[in-house]
């Protein structure tokens, strides 16, 4: 279990982000204990049912680092390709935008789980998405348009004067991307990409229409069973706020590090 | 502190559970009676486009002309049906709600309206006795009495909550699961809508289903039980038993 949102060009200083990372993972695991140890204190009906709890939340975190690292590999790629001078790249993007970005997430989900394994089947392709993965293409496509936005506009916002000094400096159209303009693009873009990235983390809660046990649905079990949906429902929200403040606590230190090494 | 907070938490859930609930008196004055179900649990209630339908349907219905009042109908998803009941937003449940101690404890429950199983549906060659459940995947709708009876299955793999059933079966239809666990009669249905694809196995258990009231609102609940008696003893029953299972369902 790892934090996400690995910028896709490190800054300088490989080693800090090691540690920066190996810290959020730390963070997380301290979490996930503490959230245990604290739930199983409770009284009836937190108490006994804490593991469920726990295991939720573990789901919750798992679907949102898979998806979210998942999302900002199709961000970066689709936000490149939207700002292409090429027709041929750029309408595909607009249009795979266009799509994600204008349906509700509920209906993606729903979709991917049910309507797309038989239209695979159609096609030949024989596979089985289970909740889990059904869950993680759903929100990766889902945070990558809205993340490709983002990409987009952190490019926008770079002079054209960069790319033009750069391509009479004799740099390639890769290279100026690669070494003039992403680099500075990345510090304007990582606050809004973590502000995607927490949405992410609620938006999976949507993940509990397909049965897949993640935090909501493991609380909408305990509500269900015991007919106390006061207690659960805070409970539930207690851990999910726990969730974004440990995460937003180290994207915050990531937001430092960027500044410092682009400026 | 977190345990005090909770526990204050715990007694507001008590407070807000402590608002009184209509006596049969207020709603006899107001001429209309609420009645929530579920409307996705074919054949019991069931909603065909915008008109519910179904057994528990037109049986309360029947109960309803007899008690002289009008019904207004209120849909709700399954588990939220009786934390609903206790905050007042309708007067009583019909929605095939097994009798349970843990159940008990929460709402006041009628005399049973009908009586059936837990029963296991799945494709030809799949899973069909409590045994063969070993090790296999089943879907079962979230807080049900199905979800009870199949963690205690001994053995038994991966148990998958769906918010409805329709979505439970779905996923049995789609390969996602190797059985379903619900309702003998739905299942029947369900078999019998899917010409072949399916079978259904043996009960897994028997229980009793009853009409739910907000606990303690015994007026209420003795004029729901009258009507019942009623309908038992003057023919009503069984006209509309008859017209979804031919055949009379009562408990006896």
């Amino acid at each position: 279990m790892t934090a996400p949102k690995i910028p896709t060009r490190p800054p300088p200083g490989g080693a800090n982000l090691l540690l920066w990372l190996m810290g959020a993972v730390a963070a997380f695991l301290l979490l996930f204990f503490a959230i245990t140890l604290i739930l199983r204190q409770m009284p009836d009906p937190i108490g006994p049912r804490a593991d469920l709890f726990v295991e939720g939340a573990r789901m919750t975190l798992q679907l949102t680092v898979v998806s979210g690292v998942i999302g900002l590999l199709i961000g970066v790629l689709v936000g490149i390709a939207r700002t292409s001078g090429a027709w041929l790249v750029r309408a595909p993007a607009g249009f795979f935008v266009w799509l994600v970005r204008g349906t509700p997430l509920l209906v993606q989900i729903l979709f991917v789980y049910n309507a797309l394994p038989p239209i695979l089947q159609a096609v030949g392709l024989n596979v089985q998405l289970n909740e889990f993965w059904s869950a993680v293409i759903a929100l990766a496509f889902n945070v990558g348009a809205y993340n490709a936005e983002v990409v987009r506009a952190g490019i926008l916002a770079i002079p054209r004067g960069q790319s033009e000094a750069a391509r009479s400096l004799g740099l390639s159209g890769g290279q100026t991307m690669n070494t003039v303009v992403l680099p500075q693009a990345l510090r304007i873009v990582v606050p809004p990409l973590v502000n995607n990235l927490v949405a992410l983390l609620k938006d999976s809660s949507l993940a509990s229409t397909i049965a897949l046990l993640e935090l909501t649905l493991a609380g909408s079990r305990v509500s269900s069973e015991t007919f106390q949906p006061i207690p659960t429902l805070t409970t539930v929200a207690a851990v999910y706020l726990a969730l974004t403040t440990v995460m937003t606590l180290f994207t915050d230190q990531l937001e430092k590090r960027v500044k410092i090494a682009t400026r | 502190m977190i345990k005090n907070a909770l526990l204050a938490l715990t007694a507001l859930s008590l407070l807000a559970g402590a608002a009184e609930a209509r006596t049969w008196e207020e709603i006899r004055r107001s001429g209309t009676i609420r009645i929530a179900t579920e409307g996705a649990f074919p054949p019991f209630n069931i909603l065909k486009g915008k008109e519910l339908t179904g057994f528990e349907v037109d049986l309360a219905n029947e109960l309803a002309k007899q008690m002289g009042v009008k019904v207004q109908w209120v849909t709700q998803p399954f588990d939220n049906l009786l934390i609903g009941l206790n905050q007042d937003r309708y007067d009583f449940v019909i929605a095939s709600h097994g009798i349970t101690p843990e159940r008990a404890k929460a709402v006041s429950f009628s005399k049973p309206h009908y009586c059936t199983g837990g029963a296991i549906v799945s494709k030809p060659g799949g899973p069909k006795t409590a045994a063969d459940l070993a090790g296999k995947t089943v879907a079962v709708q979230v807080g049900t009495t199905y979800l009870e009876n199949v963690r205690k299955v001994s053995g038994v793999g991966d148990v998958k909550t769906f918010p409805k059933d329709t979505d439970a079966q779905a996923a049995l239809l789609a390969g996602r699961t190797d059985a379903w666990v619900g309702d003998k009669f739905t299942g029947l249905d369900l078999v019998k809508a899917q010409k072949g694809k399916l079978v259904q196995g043996e009960l897994l258990f028997n229980e009793r289903i009853a009409m739910a009231v907000k606990k303690g609102n015994t007026s209420l609940l003795k004029e729901l039980n009258a009507a019942l008696d009623q309908a038992l003893s003057s023919g009503t029953y069984v006209k509309v038993s008859g017209k979804y299972f031919s055949q009379d369902i009562r408990c006896r």
